[in-house]
């Protein structure tokens, strides 16, 4: 194996079945492999200012929220150690940002974290919605330099 | 400090720029807006040390369901210099908006529209207004009065008048302008990561005095997906398709009016969304150029590829405007 090679991996997910399919491929075709260390990321957008009717909704919902992010990341983690990740070359990461456009925000992600493979689910929006609410697998696609990218259907 | 308004200083007030009003209507004073339905005609609102005189409710047709009265915003005027002002009452609303068959969470929100109509200040296409607290801190509006029809009534004003290549030579060049204007209007909110949430053809205002359009409401909000923008552009896009045809062009009226036209459609030539409209205006209207055309089916169910932000639909609008018309052009009534 060529050692100058990242073998870093970012994973961006939620909750959706799409994001659990991307974790499951990666964890088929690389768990056991040695050198690979994968990164679960998942962003969260910070709501519009009055989202919530005050503050105190807004921190109950982030909590409750950010409870369930936790959980969601560890199951995920569970499943690539479980497919032969070591446990060390396994970590996760979620973060609360302003997000205009969730595709940027994972791009940016990876700009700062330097992982060499970006790897997302694909919703499978149709056309309409696509055309209403924009897609970010196919955005990353458009948009991501500097390192690969794996669109899991 | 507040200023206490008398029931006396209220009535010598009232008496100058209401003078119909009752002179012994004992008048009911607001200083906290929350329970907007107790507030009522000849009551006092007073915002900011300044009293205004609720007249009524204001009203929104919309859809066939005409006159659906809006509580939380009433009719006033400023008893300060007698303008006559709609005052926009918090109103905390989620609801599931539903676009053709896909649906999606929305929320009135007070706390944008008085950002937007901070930064869009004396803009021509948007409608003018101000924010202030009330004592409780709700973010009520003050809104100037437009008076003029809605988009959608003036260009069904017309249609009755004139067949559509009347209409589209004569009328449409300049509507296109203003048109034109009002994306420029929304580009402006884009490119300050604003958008306006609700852009449909009774969302724009046809000035009376002016004769521009101008956007209003911007209160509607939802938790956007990748593109923050789409929402609008796609409203964009049924703005124009409906200016472009003179109204809609609703396949079921086609079908039971030209059977030969109907028998020429097919899928792909319908709105994106809306698949009862038709967006290839060109088979009906073949005079329409194909540029125009071309815009018009970025909005169809055959587009593959999509405007991600206003300066690409404008791009090709001003294409478009630079080799048209050709032929004699009227002022709008």
């Amino acid at each position: 194996m060529n050692p100058e090679v990242n073998r870093n991996i970012l994973i961006a997910v939620d909750a959706s079945e799409n994001s659990r399919r991307a974790v499951q491929y990666v964890a088929d075709l690389l768990g056991g492999i040695k050198g690979f260390s994968a990164t679960l990321l998942h962003v969260i957008r910070e709501p519009e200012e009055d989202e919530f009717p005050d503050p105190e909704e807004k921190e109950k919902w982030y909590q409750e929220y950010r409870r369930q992010v936790d959980l969601m990341l560890e199951d995920y983690r569970r499943m690539l150690i479980g497919a032969g990740f070591a446990p060390e070359a396994v970590s996760t990461r979620s973060s609360l940002r302003y997000c205009p456009s969730m595709a940027e925000c994972i791009i940016a992600e990876r700009d700062s974290l330097e992982y060499a493979t970006l790897v997302v689910g694909r919703k499978g929006l149709s056309l309409k919605e696509e055309f209403l609410f924009g897609s970010i697998s196919g955005k990353i696609v458009r948009i991501a330099r500097d390192c690969a990218v794996w669109v899991v259907e | 400090m507040r200023e206490n308004f008398s029931q006396e200083s209220l009535h010598q007030l009232a008496a100058h720029w209401a003078p119909s009003q009752n002179k012994n209507h004992p008048f009911r004073i607001y200083h906290d807006t929350s329970d907007f339905f107790q507030i009522e005609y000849g009551d006092i609102v007073v915002l900011n040390d300044k009293a205004y005189l609720v007249r009524h409710n204001a009203k929104e047709g919309r859809f066939g369901l005409d006159d659906e009265v809006k509580f939380w915003v009433k009719r006033a005027i400023d008893l300060s210099n007698g303008e006559t002002k709609f005052i926009k009452l918090v109103f905390y609303e989620n609801f599931i908006a539903r676009i053709g068959d896909i649906s999606f969470e929305c929320f009135r929100s007070p706390v944008k529209e008085a950002r937007i109509l901070n930064l869009i200040g004396h803009h021509p296409n948007f409608m003018h207004g101000f924010s202030v607290p009330d004592d409780q801190g709700n973010v009520v509006r003050i809104l100037d009065v437009i008076f003029g029809l809605t988009l959608a009534d003036h260009i069904w004003a017309l249609a009755a008048r004139m067949d559509h290549e009347t209409y589209f030579y004569q009328y449409f060049p300049e509507i296109l302008d203003k048109y034109i204007e009002c994306v420029e209007a929304i580009r402006f909110l884009h490119e300050y990561g604003e958008k306006h949430g609700d852009i449909r053809r009774d969302h724009l205002l046809v000035d009376r005095d002016s004769g521009q359009y101008r956007w209003i409401d911007f209160d509607y909000n939802f938790r956007h997906r990748e593109n923050i923008y789409g929402y609008d552009l796609f409203g964009l896009g049924n703005v124009l398709m409906f200016l472009a045809g003179m109204g809609d062009a609703l396949v079921p009226y086609i079908k039971t009016t030209d059977l030969k036209l109907y028998g020429e459609l097919n899928d792909n030539d319908t709105n994106i969304v809306f698949n009862n409209r038709v967006a290839n205006l060109i088979k009906i209207y073949p005079y329409i150029p194909k540029n125009l055309n071309r815009i018009l089916m970025h909005f169809s169910k055959s587009a593959n590829v999509f405007y991600d932000h206003t300066t690409q639909l404008l791009e090709d609008l001003y294409e478009f405007k630079s080799c048209f018309p050709g032929k004699e052009v009227r002022n709008e009534p």
